[in-house]
């Protein structure tokens, strides 16, 4: 359970994906994303489509880990497609009476369909499934240190976020302790009036915040004395590098990408 | 909040301070933790914003590779002692100076953190990295060191404390002991000369804390480091090369362990507890006159400190004497045969059904008897908390029944029930406390059960007065009262739902003697009231006191019997990793010295039995 949490979606293998610099990836998925969001006809989205499939199938993820993302878009996703699809010229194909289908409609429910698919999919598999919390934090930390200079607090942002991961558990063990506690003292949470079930929540969320408070109290001194000073003059265990793998991995991803985009600046009446 | 440094300051830091070390000479400076005329108040903010003072003029000198304890009671200024040396704290007056440095000035804090590396009580809140590598190179990190030297450093501290195989693995997935041992991992790393422990074994079960304790001696000699040990446990604290007893901020007084501990008063009056031989000593030594004593201390002139002499010198003392028979309360508290528990081949897995599925019960079946007192003991893992919680239905058995007089956990009106029968005290119960007031937060449970208002003003006013607290502080927040007060209104909040049965988890743990005696008096005050009482401790001398002890070992219940049928089980007590208790260690010495076979295991029944055996032997038709 501790690793589920810990780790969040990340699946664990040794794929391209997986040993790519977090850095590269963060890069990378904004190009994605730009490049996902610009083009609205067929042919580059039927190459992001095959670009995304290639994606999948070096990061050796099972296809169905990977839809499964999908799920919590599922809402957005059946209304994104039901706009499109009522509104739009050309042919008519269907009519509903105040609601009709148009052959344009149609073609972009589908294709705007796709985008937001592609969307979730290439981040969560950049992202959650291939790169652990961990080293997303230590990416952004490293991206973002240039603002540093514009006292952008880059290294606070990071470590707040990688002990705020590291305690998760530790809380969460907590909260299920207190919670055992108060019932044990008759507390209720599910039965009872609207007051009773407030108070019962009330009986939980305060000992775990002062809990939080004691807890920081201690770690910000346990910090100090293991010689914590903020982020000036840290080295890192696990310093990030730039690899062969990344260099190449990079030209052959923003080749496709410019060819995608050339398709749809150049050739836009192709299909 | 104090200027940062640059990387190349550190580091030259670093490099002269090691080189501080090697040119010092044994009475050098530079060899010593010096503390001078120290006096510390913490500011207070709030309404008056008045100072407590937690140190007054202290002083002493910690000599290099010395191993020294520092006792007192709760709110004595052991942890600030700790934190001066650390420099996590600056003294208001006097100087501290760490291997020729003095923490006050800025430019060398480094250089003393990285020096004196600090374990704290709570495991958990020390961890910062999110997997085990990554927290013990924290401190390394932090001094600015190359990352092929961090990971050198790393794999080797891991190594050394044994935790290799969890290098990547989640800290939350490490047992309390694992946990501190990770923690001197940290510290390792960072190549220390003195490990400053912070109560640092008062969490774990007593079989972590001595591996614990263990690792920590083989470090001392291996790196020749200064060991600074703040703890309650006086059975290890003997192991020091010095102890200094710390009362109301002050060093109350000082010396080696014998120095110590031959002054059974003085150490008594500090609040402490005495090695059970000693205290046995003490004890037996009431029972002669003071005539009989000084000639004692004619004839036998040595301090008397080991079990060995203690035993002998209480052989010469009979032999000068007769000791007078002590009163003892021999108050038997009845059980009735009725069955209020009855827990029937109980088993739970965690995760059941997943790979990550864990045994935590295994056909688990015992009774409780109305009026009893049962001790649950095993070691952190052994399924204890689990249950517990089935007892009043936290936890709905996956297989098997538990009963509470008639009502069964498994239906959910029962349930509302049993909890109002059963009162469930878990381990550090001052961490639920969330009401207001006092008044308020004890009569929460109360209130809850529908207990009507008057019932519940005397229910919590008399809660109070059992756990010693007075009247006034029921209008009081409970945030505003110090560790030990907050304990006993939470233990105050189960009282006064006067339950029949009261199951305690821990409820002395991380207490100083004089509050783990209180808890005692509280749990003998209960069964005065011929309630049932299931206590689940690590502490021997405690479980002792129990009509009969259930002993868990990995989820299964390997032994449901007397203290006495338990305790000279020795194969049942290694199996399940627990120790007899002390005072019945030293019952076999007493046996050997006057051809004795008593038995007991606190210290007042093995002098009460001792007495009694000499008293049948004077007079053998009395």
């Amino acid at each position: 359970m501790h690793d589920r949490l810990l780790l969040g979606k990340y699946y664990p293998s040794k794929s391209i994906l997986h040993r790519l610099d977090p850095r590269t990836k963060f890069i990378l998925l904004i190009l994605l994303m730009v490049t996902l969001l610009i083009p609205r006809t067929v042919f580059p989205i039927l190459l992001l489509l095959f670009g995304s499939a290639g994606l999948i199938i070096i990061s050796k993820i099972p296809l169905k880990e990977i839809l499964s993302s999908l799920r919590s878009i599922l809402f957005i996703l059946v209304f994104a497609f039901l706009i499109n699809l009522f509104s739009g010229k050309g042919t008519l194909l269907l009519d509903l009476g105040i609601l009709k289908i148009r052959q344009d409609g149609l073609l972009n429910a589908i294709l705007m369909s796709i985008r937001l698919i592609l969307l979730v999919l290439d981040t969560t598999l950049f992202l959650t499934l291939t790169t652990t919390p961990l080293q997303l934090s230590h990416g952004l930390e490293n991206l973002l240190k240039p603002l540093s200079v514009i006292r952008f607090p880059a290294h606070e942002i990071a470590m707040m976020m990688s002990i705020a991961l590291r305690f998760v558990p530790t809380l969460l063990e907590e909260t299920d302790r207190i919670m055992k506690a108060q019932s044990s003292r008759g507390a209720n949470y599910d039965t009872g009036g609207f007051f009773k079930k407030a108070k019962g929540y009330i009986s939980i969320i305060v000992p775990l915040f002062i809990s939080c408070f004691r807890r920081a109290d201690e770690l910000a001194n346990a910090m100090e004395a293991r010689c914590y000073h903020g982020g000036t003059g840290r080295t890192k265990l696990n310093e990030l590098k730039y690899t062969t793998l990344d260099l190449i991995f990079s030209i052959i991803f923003i080749t496709c990408c410019a060819i995608t985009l050339f398709a749809h600046y150049q050739m836009p009446n192709l299909l | 909040m104090r200027m940062p440094f640059s990387k190349e300051q550190i580091l030259k830091q670093e490099q002269s301070f090691i080189y501080a070390e090697s040119a010092s000479h044994p009475e050098s400076e530079d060899s010593l933790i010096l503390i001078d005329g120290v006096s510390f108040a913490y500011s207070v903010s709030g309404e008056g914003s008045s100072n407590v003072v937690a140190l007054k003029n202290v002083s002493l000198k910690i000599n290099k590779g010395s191993h020294i304890a520092i006792l007192g009671r709760n709110g004595s200024g052991k942890s600030t002692l700790a934190k001066l040396i650390n420099a996590l704290e600056i003294p208001d007056q006097g100087k501290v100076i760490v291997f020729g440095h003095d923490t006050s000035d800025n430019s060398t804090l480094w250089s003393i953190r990285q020096a004196c590396g600090m374990v704290f009580q709570n495991p958990d809140n020390q961890i910062v990295g999110t997997t085990v590598e990554e927290d013990i190179a924290f401190g390394p990190e932090n001094l600015g060191i190359p990352s092929t030297e961090i990971r050198h450093r790393v794999d080797q501290s891991l190594l050394r404390v044994g935790l290799e195989q969890y290098a990547v693995k989640a800290p939350s997935q490490l047992s309390g002991g694992q946990k501190q041992k990770l923690a001197i991992a940290g510290i390792l790393a960072m190549q220390p000369a003195c490990i400053i422990l912070d109560e640092a074994t008062s969490m774990l079960d007593p079989k972590s804390a001595k591996d614990f304790l263990k690792l920590i001696k083989e470090l001392q000699q291996e790196f020749s480091l200064t060991i600074i040990e703040i703890t309650h446990d006086i059975e290890n604290a003997i192991l020091a090369d010095y102890i200094y007893i710390m009362q109301q901020g002050e060093i109350f007084f000082s010396g080696t362990p014998r120095e110590v501990f031959t002054r059974p008063d003085k150490v008594l009056a500090a609040g402490l507890d005495l090695p059970q031989h000693l205290y046995i000593n003490y004890l037996f030594q009431k029972s002669f006159s003071h005539g009989a004593l000084e000639i004692l201390h004619e004839k036998y002139p040595n301090d008397i400190f080991t079990p060995e002499e203690t035993v002998d010198s209480m052989f010469e003392l009979n032999n000068i004497a007769n000791p007078k028979m002590i009163a003892v309360s021999t108050a038997k508290y009845n059980s009735s045969n009725q069955t209020l528990i009855s827990v029937d081949n109980l088993s739970y897995t965690y995760q059941k059904g997943t790979k990550f599925a864990v045994d935590a019960l295994q056909e688990v079946s015992f009774q409780v008897n109305q009026g009893e007192m049962i001790a649950i003991v095993g070691h952190s893992g052994s399924g204890k908390s689990t249950l517990i919680s089935h007892l009043n239905g936290l936890i709905v058995p996956q297989t098997g029944q538990v009963k509470i007089m008639n009502l069964n956990t498994r239906n959910k009106k029962d349930v509302r029930e049993i909890r109002k029968f059963l009162g469930l005290l878990f381990q550090y119960p001052e961490h639920q406390l969330f009401e207001n007031t006092v008044y308020e937060d004890i009569a929460f449970g109360p209130k809850q059960f529908g207990f009507s208002e008057s019932v519940i003003e005397k229910n919590v006013k008399q809660a109070i007065d059992i756990v010693g607290l007075p009247q006034d502080i029921l209008q009081r927040s409970p945030f505003e009262l110090s560790g030990g007060q907050q304990r006993r209104v939470a233990i105050a909040g189960v009282l006064a739902m006067d339950c029949e049965i009261f199951v305690l988890d821990e409820p002395a743990a991380g207490l100083d003697p004089i509050g783990q005696q209180e808890i005692l008096n509280y749990i003998m005050h209960l069964r005065e009231l011929n309630k049932t009482v299931i206590l689940v401790t690590h502490d021997m001398k405690l479980a002792a006191r129990a009509d009969r002890i259930l002993v868990l070992n990995q989820g299964f219940v390997t032994a449901y019997d007397t203290a006495a049928n338990i305790f000279s089980n020795q194969k049942l007590l290694t199996a399940a990793g627990l120790e007899v208790p002390p005072a019945y260690k030293f019952v076999s010495l007493i046996n050997k010295k006057f051809s004795s076979a008593i038995t007991g295991y606190t210290a007042e029944d093995v002098n009460y039995n001792l007495l009694k055996y000499l008293s049948n032997r004077r007079q053998p038709n009395a």
